[in-house]
């Protein structure tokens, strides 16, 4: 007995050939390896959506000219109907996407799904986190505080600093030859509309692949079992569910965080009071870091290598293993380069900052070397 | 010829030295005064080319000594007070010859009419003249920091003759002023934070019309920048008591020389001088000074908690303009005090504590706000632990229909 409405439709629509691709996909039973790390590609998902949403509310108030922006920011936080908690969901929503895409792309590495047939699921995917890592930056400038303004600076600066082709990218970043209301207004184009759908395109190919091809299992390549649906996990009901206690606690985390940590707005920007030691958001750290120990073209030689061999990984690690233990060379390399992003990272962290550490007091340098200050100094500091 | 022979005598003469030479500088007088040379050529004197003979007299065009200080040159050696006096005054009370350079032309006037120019012209020559104050060779401006009459530099000018024990009790007058002034809150304005803006001797008593002020006149010294203070102090019933000489301004509270910043402790020390404790006037003292000190305390008890409300991360900006107000109206006590109005006094009082009151209570109401955002994280989790629960449940079913 079909409900009126269903009925509606079946006159005009062949339901059940629609339907099926769908039910399909709802049934397609997944490798039986399956875990909660597989949940991190929903989970950026879920970020993305919840930006989204969070965006909109926040374009409702928010105006990208340099005498507005700041105030207007201000405003949602302090006088917008719950404006403070989209403020800081957005912000924290930011941060904890780069960092889910980013372990999504880890988990991605380490059980070698990226292998044979699935190179272009990964080569999406790594475009995902590029794009990702751009709206950290885009949406960075849009409060127009001081951090934001000159991390912006620096950012465009070392974009400027490419041969032949960086000043004009400078310029056409900018919009100018310095930060201004040109940068915010192309800034929050990119981030409003071009990447928004750029992310939201791409996620569609990256989805459809993976579940065009489905989801690797563990075997090696060229020997891949086909799951069955006795050995497999059914995507519909069991993983959905999964997914669904995922989303459920990252809600928490995001409301948790916006109320227990929110970001400070810090002070408008000043294009004429350059504050000490200006650095990137954190996901821009180990970069900043690498560019310090290199002369300017080769430290920008350096960092651009490590998104090239992302890229290409797949086409470079061309081994039949799966298991992260029968892939010793590719997991040393993974663990040198996460250890490597981890060090760089504490070091330009701590660069050119002061702290007390067991009753002593250090100051960091550029490279991020401590350096005891003696009690004479540290008294008339 | 004849022509020729003219041309030549004449040449003669204008190429001839006679036995007089003159000298190329114009000034002579320092070849034998070398050591005076530096200082009176950086003078503002020898930069305007007043020569020594302006002063000394003598005639510095000549090379030779006797015929630079021969008779008729005019030449006085070194002037003695009263004739600097009037040496200064000839040029400086030219208003011809000072109109160039915007300078007053009354100071001679004023100097005669100073306690200094009149004991000067009793034949007095212990009082200052133009140069104990300005120098005399090396005179620079007014506004050159090495100028002794520099704002900064006119204590310690003044204290070289006032500050002389001896010099000072023949004249019946105290030597310490120097000490007591450094202390005061002037003094520590100048000498301190370099605030040129501060009174200093001649802000007070003057500089070439220089006298003590008059009991009367003490008010008005004061009020030249103390305006509202001025002001205001004409309304109470103090000026009442100034007019029939019972009552010296602002010194009987305040003091002169080592004014200290005042305080509402100033009511217990300076009104029982004059009115018994218990008695109304006394009383209503009391009262302003009861009204000022809790003014002052809610002005530092609103400054800190919006301070502490900044720290714990709070928008504080409406806050802080609510403090400039609240700051406002007890800087505007100060001076309205010395109208001894307690209306007035009491009305500054009720804005403040009004406004005292608006800030706690906004940022209370913002620390309830975030209060009320924590407890509500308590709800939200028990809800997400509730479908969490409600969710893990069906997944561990499905899974063991499944393994069953």
């Amino acid at each position: 007995m079909k409900s009126p409405i269903k009925r509606w439709f079946a006159e005009r629509f062949d339901l059940d050939a629609l339907n099926q691709p769908i039910q399909k996909q709802l049934k397609k039973p997944l490798p039986g390896h399956i875990s909660w790390f597989h949940t991190l590609g929903s989970m950026s998902l879920f970020f993305f959506v919840s930006q989204v949403l969070t965006g909109i509310l926040l374009l409702i108030y928010y105006r990208p000219t340099v005498h507005d922006a700041f105030e207007s920011v201000k405003y949602i936080m302090t006088t917008a109907t719950m404006g403070w908690l989209y403020r800081q969901i957005h912000a924290w929503g930011a941060n904890l996407m780069i960092i889910v895409v980013f372990l999504h792309m880890l988990r991605t590495f380490i059980t070698g799904s990226y292998k044979k047939p699935r190179e272009l699921t990964w080569v999406f995917g790594v475009l995902l986190f590029f794009i990702t890592l751009v709206f950290g930056f885009t949406g960075y400038l849009l409060p127009w505080n001081q951090l934001a303004y000159w991390a912006t600076t620096v950012g465009t600066e070392v974009a400027g600093a490419v041969p032949v082709v960086g000043e004009p990218i400078k310029i056409l970043l900018r919009g100018g030859v310095a930060v201004g209301g040109e940068t915010i207004s192309r800034f929050f184009v990119v981030h409003v509309i071009i990447l928004p759908w750029a992310l939201f395109f791409i996620i569609l190919i990256h989805i459809f692949m993976v579940r065009y091809q489905g989801i690797a299992t563990m075997d090696p390549v060229g020997s891949e079992k086909k799951v069955t649906a006795k050995e497999g996990i059914p995507f519909f009901p069991d993983h959905v569910l999964k997914e669904g206690i995922v989303f459920f606690v990252l809600l928490g985390v995001l409301i948790t965080l916006s109320v227990l940590a929110p970001f400070d707005l810090g002070e408008k920007a000043d294009p004429l009071k350059t504050p000490h030691a200006i650095k990137p958001e954190w996901y821009f750290l180990p970069m900043y870091q690498v560019l310090k120990y290199f002369p300017k073209l080769l430290g920008i030689f350096v960092v651009s290598l490590a998104p090239l061999f992302l890229v290409i990984w797949p086409f470079l690690d061309r081994g039949k293993e799966r298991h992260p233990l029968r892939r010793p060379l590719s997991m040393t390399i993974g663990v040198l380069v996460i250890l490597s992003l981890l060090i760089f990272g504490v070091l330009a962290h701590f660069s050119e900052t002061r702290h007390r550490f067991l009753g002593k007091t250090y100051e960091f340098d550029i490279y991020g070397i401590p350096h005891p200050v003696s009690e004479s100094r540290e008294a008339g500091k | 010829m004849r022509k020729r022979l003219l041309f030549f005598a004449t040449a003669l003469c204008f190429l001839s030295t006679p036995s007089g030479a003159q000298t190329s500088s114009g000034n002579s007088c320092v070849d034998c005064h070398e050591e005076t040379r530096e200082d009176v050529q950086t003078s503002v004197h020898g930069r305007q080319g007043v020569l020594c003979n302006s002063c000394h007299g003598g005639d510095p065009t000549q090379t030779d000594k006797v015929l630079a200080k021969a008779p008729g040159t005019g030449y006085l050696g070194i002037p003695d007070k009263g004739r600097i006096a009037e040496k200064c005054g000839g040029c400086h009370a030219d208003v011809e010859a000072m109109n160039f350079y915007g300078t007053r032309t009354d100071q001679l006037a004023r100097y005669r009419t100073s306690h200094h120019g009149k004991k000067l012209s009793q034949g007095d020559e212990r009082v200052a003249v133009c140069s104990d104050c300005h120098g005399y060779h090396d005179v620079v401006k007014v506004s050159d920091p090495s100028s002794p009459v520099y704002p900064l530099n006119v204590p310690e000018t003044c204290n070289a003759c006032h500050g002389k024990p001896k010099l000072m009790d023949a004249a019946h007058l105290p030597s310490d002023i120097l000490e007591i002034y450094k202390s005061s809150v002037h003094g520590k304005a100048l000498f301190e934070k370099k605030d040129l803006s501060v009174a200093n001797c001649a802000s007070c008593h003057g500089s070439h019309g220089a006298v003590p002020p008059g009991v009367k006149d003490v008010a008005t010294t004061c009020g030249k920048c103390h305006v509202n203070e001025k002001k205001y102090f004409l309304e109470s019933v103090h000026a009442r008591a100034q007019e029939e000489g019972k009552f010296s301004e602002c010194i009987s509270c305040h003091g002169n020389h080592g004014v200290e910043h005042p305080t509402p402790a100033l009511y217990q020390e300076a009104c029982i001088r004059c009115h018994a404790s218990g008695t109304p006037a006394f009383q209503q003292g009391q009262k302003i000074a009861a009204a000022i000190r809790d003014a002052d305390a809610k002005l530092e008890e609103t400054g800190a908690l919006v301070r502490q409300a900044s720290i714990e991360g709070f928008f504080v900006e409406p806050e802080m303009a609510q403090l400039e107000e609240l700051k406002t109206n007890v800087l505007e006590m100060a001076p309205i005090q010395h109208t001894l109005s307690i209306d007035k006094l009491e009305a500054l009082h009720g804005k403040v504590a009004k406004i005292s009151e608006g800030v706690r209570q906004s940022v209370g109401s913002k620390r309830e706000s975030l209060r009320r955002r924590k407890a509500a994280l308590a709800l939200i989790w028990i809800f997400i632990a509730v479908m969490v629960g409600a969710l893990w449940t069906k997944y561990n079913r499905l899974t063991k229909h499944r393994h069953s």
